[in-house]
């Protein structure tokens, strides 16, 4: 499905190359290894989501599906609270909150989902 | 207050760096926006369960709103929005070391992807609405538009928001031991990149 549209598939690729660029660029500037290899790791994971019922990676496997892509939400979710809100270095009680809520919230939408 | 901020009994365990000695624990930006950060993202959490029960009711009606619907500029916003959280990462991390003009040169950075954001998702509204598709389609399509309009206008505040940042960084009016408003903005922007992140899968990809 996602493949359909081809001039606005060409714009996301160019758009996807020069993220990575620009990222290089900024990562050598600034020393911001961490950060750096964060928004890559949010980069690959949102790839893999999107394209991942395109490929039919799960064979029409809804209930699979939908951990699948929850899992990747979460994990994406845990990298922003940590990496680029930097609760990662926050008291607690503020990191739980947050890990919190891109836990709970996935496991909700996959019990309406699923059961 | 100062318990909440300061509330921290044991090292934070982590896998990805070292544990920060208890002293340097420190919540990044004003309490206040904290609260409100959560009130948000209860409002939303709100609205995406409604969404999958309503999915649940009318799962026929939601599978042809998700076919009619281009997943692709969804792809595109969300490689924009986080491209758009990283460089406002990297702008507090260049105000940390009291950078403010290459500071406030990553926030024009980061309004530009947000802006590739607000671009595509005009265009999709637009193209929607050609096809004769609106609010009041479908339960689908109702609940499509007001959540992500919803959420464009938080996208729109936080860009306000950065743009008065920015200004002050770059007439040098933050420092190492004054950044709390310039964290605030950008725990704001995080925000708003965090409820895309699970907003695109819930009504573009499941």
């Amino acid at each position: 499905m996602l493949f359909n549209k081809d001039g606005i598939n060409s714009t996301a690729i160019r758009l996807f190359l020069i993220c990575i660029l620009t990222g290089s660029i900024m990562s050598s500037l600034f020393s911001t290894k961490k950060n750096t290899v964060s928004w890559l790791y949010l980069l690959l994971l949102t790839v893999i989501s999107a394209y991942s019922g395109t490929f039919n990676f799960f064979d029409d496997n809804k209930q699979v599906f939908v951990l699948f892509v929850l899992f990747i939400v979460f994990l994406k979710g845990q990298k922003i609270v940590d990496i680029f809100m930097e609760l990662i270095e926050a008291p607690k009680l503020w990191r739980r909150l947050l890990l919190g809520y891109v836990i709970l919230l996935p496991v909700i939408i996959a019990c309406i989902y699923l059961l | 207050m100062n318990n909440l901020i300061n509330a921290s009994p044991e090292h934070i365990i982590s896998n990805h760096s070292p544990v920060p000695p208890l002293a340097s624990l420190r919540l990044p930006g004003d309490l206040a926006m904290w609260f409100f950060i959560l009130a948000e993202l209860t409002v939303f959490a709100i609205l995406f369960i409604g969404f999958a029960i309503a999915e649940q009711h009318q799962s026929d009606v939601f599978s042809l709103g998700k076919t009619q619907l281009h997943q692709m500029s969804g792809l595109i916003n969300t490689l924009a929005l986080i491209t758009s959280s990283y460089f406002v990462a990297i702008a507090l991390r260049a105000m940390h070391l009291e950078q403010g003009k290459k500071s406030a040169s990553l926030l024009v950075v980061a309004k530009f992807f947000a802006c590739i954001y607000i671009g595509v998702k005009v265009w999709e509204y637009l193209t929607l609405l050609n096809q004769g598709i609106d609010i009041e389609t479908n339960t689908f399509f109702t609940l499509y538009f007001m959540i992500t309009c919803f959420h464009l206008m938080h996208v729109l505040l936080g860009m306000v928001i950065l743009f008065f940042v920015a200004i002050k960084a770059a007439k040098g009016g933050y420092d190492k031991n004054n950044i709390s408003g310039f964290e605030s903005g950008a725990s704001y922007w995080h925000m708003v990149d965090l409820l895309w992140i699970i907003l695109f899968p819930l009504i573009y990809v499941i």
